[in-house]
């Protein structure tokens, strides 16, 4: 309930501006998801850097689940994340598949292949080793970009929604300038509609050579 | 904001254009609930058709008599309580007695009859707005009603309130 002074208050202040508003909650909005980024990255850089963090699968791993959780917040970071495991992660085992095999290649074709792979077996297998677990790296974060990407933009849209949804002086904007549209359109089509009234009929009343008339017949008073 | 005020053609006699619109907003409305009639009797007919009920000759005759007495009486209620029907209200019409009040249930019951004999020669009963001097259907001279202006302009928030936004902060 208001009352009377509030309401006096209230009436004085000036119609809020739909367009300040809506800037208004979309600047608000893109600060605050702005400092939950840089939030969330620390976070994500915390985890990266523990010890333990080794080539995992990402619906196994509760870190990596509890990492989608926290992705509500992280669209720039989960995008990086899938690009930085394209860009890198494949094109480095990539290339050390290669040179592995262009090692191999060099010795079976220089008939000291038995000599060398000898001398070449522990680090052949080490680069083998280290070649699948970067795959593995690789693939868990690329899929784990592509999830937490996804995860990222259905939870940001949402808390867009949120965001305006919730917002009371937004609600009331779309009330007030509902009402006037259709308020106004329909006395709009009413008017022209009265005018279109005299145009027609003037129209007729020539045709039909008669006297012109200016308002229509007053027929009753008003009940 | 600007406080609603009566517009100055209230009480006078309203034209062909906007009755014509009015007319064909009503029309419109007055098919679909037609149309949802016999939507809502086929649906009927095929469901108690599962439980091997025959009715589709009952339903029919229900379509063809009584779907029409409904659609009617949208005109005779509107008119009689209000004096406008949706149409009406949209254009900013009202129908009503040589006193301004809205005619009773025998007399719009006769001003609906007066639509059958309007349309009957090419719709020349509703022309007759263009030429009469008060503005009168065949219709309206078989009633005796009027079709005037009756709305308030610049009325935004009275249109969905009833209440103006100086009344509501008093």
């Amino acid at each position: 309930m208001t009352d009377t002074s509030t309401a006096e208050h209230e009436s004085q202040e000036p119609q809020p501006d739909a367009w300040a508003t809506v800037v208004r909650l979309v600047a608000g909005g893109i600060g605050e998801g702005v400092d939950r980024v840089l939030q969330a990255s620390a976070a994500l850089d915390a985890m990266a850097t523990e010890p333990d963090s080794g080539p995992m699968l990402v619906k196994e791993n509760p870190d990596v689940m509890a990492l989608v959780g926290l992705a509500s917040e992280l669209p720039h970071l989960t995008a990086s994340a899938a690009e930085s495991a394209q860009r890198f992660a494949y094109p480095v085992t990539r290339t050390v598949g290669v040179a592995v095999n262009t090692v191999l290649y060099l010795a079976e074709v220089t008939g000291v292949a038995p000599f060398v792979a000898g001398l070449t077996e522990p680090t052949r297998t080490a680069i083998q080793e280290e070649r699948e677990r970067l795959t593995k790296v690789g693939t868990a974060e690329y899929a784990r970009g592509r999830v937490l990407a996804v995860y990222s933009f259905e939870e940001s849209i949402a808390a867009i929604v949120d965001l305006v949804s919730e917002s009371p002086e937004l609600a009331e904007l779309v009330r007030e300038q509902t009402i006037g549209i259709t308020g106004s359109a329909v006395n709009e089509v009413r008017q022209t509609g009265a005018s279109a009234d005299s145009l027609t009929e003037g129209v007729i009343r020539r045709l039909l050579r008669r006297p012109a008339q200016g308002l229509p017949p007053q027929v009753v008073e008003e009940p | 904001m600007t406080k609603p005020e009566d517009s100055p053609l209230n009480g006078r006699a309203a034209g062909f254009v906007t009755r014509l619109l009015a007319y064909v907003m009503d029309a419109v409305i007055v098919a679909g609930m037609i149309a949802l009639g016999g939507w809502i009797a086929v649906l009927l007919d095929n469901l108690l058709e599962t439980f091997g009920i025959e009715t589709r000759a009952a339903l029919a005759a229900i379509y063809v008599f009584v779907i029409p007495v409904i659609a009617a009486l949208y005109y005779v209620v509107f008119w009689s309580l209000t004096g406008r029907t949706v149409g009406k209200w949209f254009m900013g019409l009202k129908v009503v007695n040589p006193d301004g009040h809205p005619p009773s249930i025998g007399r719009s019951f006769a001003r609906l009859f007066g639509y059958l004999v309007s349309a009957v020669v090419f719709w020349l009963g509703y022309v007759w707005v263009l030429v009469d001097p008060q503005r009168k259907a065949w219709h309206d001279h078989m009633a005796n009603t009027f079709v005037v202006y009756d709305y308030r302009r610049s009325s935004r928030d009275f249109v969905m309130t009833g209440q103006t936004t100086d009344e509501k902060a008093d």
